[in-house]
């Protein structure tokens, strides 16, 4: 995913698939003037409801546009689908920013990924709005793009999609959160050396808690229902029982650039005191405030006043 | 508008409780709209692909959905990854469709199923791709669950059928 593509020369009449769009037929390459500047741009039209497009040539390559996928490619993906992956992140924030760089620059490997991560997913739990309709858009996506690579007509692609993730006479498994911690918890295993987990005191990460924001949070919890809760429980309070000096440099670290500096003491009281004196004193004490007044001495003015007033 | 056309002579009864079940589902119209002859070369069991390009049309409006119901066996389709056994076969994002009554031998009591495929078919028809939900009209019609559920569609299906339709009409 991370490789640099090499360049991608397009001519009329190529097939292409636009990331995020679906497979596009290019119908044109010539030269425009924009704002003085002479670009190239290759015109395309969305095979799907003929929708023009016009890219840069420039740009062709960090959109992500590339030619439709081949016969083997295809035979490819369906062998991944074929296989018994029980690869599915519980961890919301991070499922959505996978998939999301899956479909717009994962290939049609990409989609299908999407497509059966969320359907391992869906077999554990409801998929949840949002995901549906990613896992709608990739799937539209996967069968379009295997429609035009085998030339066979849209419903056939997607039953041999199915046919594979469904296949005849068995349904689908029912599963537990219980499986998908205990892959999670393999692959973090094998991918996380103890090099890497000695880093990562070292390394000045924000927390997640302290990233997600309030309605984040609330969608998490909205979205990951009480599947996840133990597990987060349970690693917090691993966390808390852990060595504790560890932990405080981490939240200290954690904290770093996210609050205030801690102020000294003085100025910390005193500015205390002022947010006192700037508030709207409380009735009690305005009148513990106020009582001593009367029974001050009077200012030579008001003397006077009162002086005045009797005089008259 | 769906309109439902047959090869063979059917119950009108029947027929008419596969409209009323296709009205629910979609609140479009839908009729009966009359027999056409039977396409040549289509073999036997019949390759549903061949059906829906020789098959005479009854269309009206640019916007009706046709949808054949046929009594014949329909031919498992060959596909890359291994055989799709084939209940119904429709143009997906197009205007035609069939469906095949063949494992059903008294549509009275198997109306239910007829009208589970028939929505299946109907909503490829709409652009709805196969559902995750069992429940679902749109989920795969070769699981063994499918024949036992009921001529209904999941929210989301529902919702994407329902703007499809309003696209259509606007």
């Amino acid at each position: 995913m991370s490789q640099p593509a090499p360049q991608l020369s397009l001519a009329v009449g190529d097939r292409v698939v636009y990331p995020n769009q679906g497979v596009c037929r290019v119908f044109g390459v010539e030269a425009k003037e924009v704002a003085g500047q002479t670009l190239t741009f290759v015109s395309m039209r969305r095979e799907e409801d003929g929708a023009v497009v016009m890219v840069p040539t420039t740009k062709i390559q960090s959109i992500g546009l590339r030619k439709v996928a081949s016969s083997e490619e295809v035979a490819r993906v369906f062998a991944f689908l074929k296989s018994e992956s029980d690869k599915a992140d519980l961890d919301w924030k991070q499922r959505a920013r996978t998939n999301l760089d899956r479909m717009s620059q994962g290939g049609i490997h990409g989609l299908a990924e999407v497509v059966k991560g969320l359907q391992v997913l869906s077999e554990l739990r409801p998929l949840p709005a949002k995901e549906r309709e990613l896992y709608d858009n990739a799937r539209h996506l996967l069968v379009s793009e295997i429609s035009a690579s085998l030339s066979v007509p849209p419903c056939d692609a997607e039953d041999a999609i199915d046919v594979v993730l469904f296949p005849p006479g068995r349904e689908r498994p029912k599963r537990t959160a219980e499986e998908f911690k205990q892959v999670a918890a393999d692959d973090e295993g094998l991918d996380l050396g103890e090099d890497l987990l000695s880093l990562g005191s070292d390394l000045d990460l924000p927390s997640d808690e302290e990233a997600a924001s309030g309605e984040e949070a609330a969608q998490a919890d909205a979205e990951e229902g009480d599947e996840q809760a133990p597990a987060r429980a349970g690693a917090r309070g691993k966390r808390a029982h852990g060595d504790g000096k560890a932990a405080e440099e981490r939240s200290h670290k954690a904290k770093r650039g996210g609050s205030a500096k801690p102020k000294p003491a003085k100025e910390a009281s005193s500015s205390k005191s002022e947010a006192k004196k700037r508030g709207r004193p409380t009735k009690g004490k305005a009148v513990s405030e106020a009582a001593p007044a009367r029974h001050a001495r009077p200012s030579p003015s008001r003397a006077k006043t009162s002086g005045a007033r009797k005089k008259k | 508008m769906i309109r439902l056309v047959t090869l063979e002579d059917y119950d009108p009864k029947d027929l008419d409780r596969l409209c009323r079940a296709l009205y629910a589902a979609f609140g479009v119209g839908c009729e009966h709209s009359g027999k056409v002859k039977w396409p040549e070369d289509v073999g036997d069991p019949v390759d549903a692909r061949k059906f829906l390009e020789r098959v005479d049309s009854v269309r009206a409006y640019s916007d009706d959905k046709l949808l054949y119901v046929i009594s014949k066996k329909l031919k498992d389709r060959e596909l890359p990854p291994g055989t799709v056994p084939t209940q119904g076969w429709a143009k997906y994002g197009e205007d035609r469709a069939v469906i095949t009554t063949y494992p059903v031998k008294n549509l009275e009591e198997g109306i239910k199923r007829v009208a589970r495929g028939a929505l299946h078919q109907l909503g490829h028809l709409w652009d709805l791709h196969h559902c995750l939900d069992p429940r679902c009209s749109m989920y795969p019609p070769w699981t063994p669950s499918f024949p036992n559920g009921d001529a209904i569609f999941c929210t989301f299906c529902r919702d994407k059928s329902e703007q499809k339709l309003r696209l259509a009409k606007s």
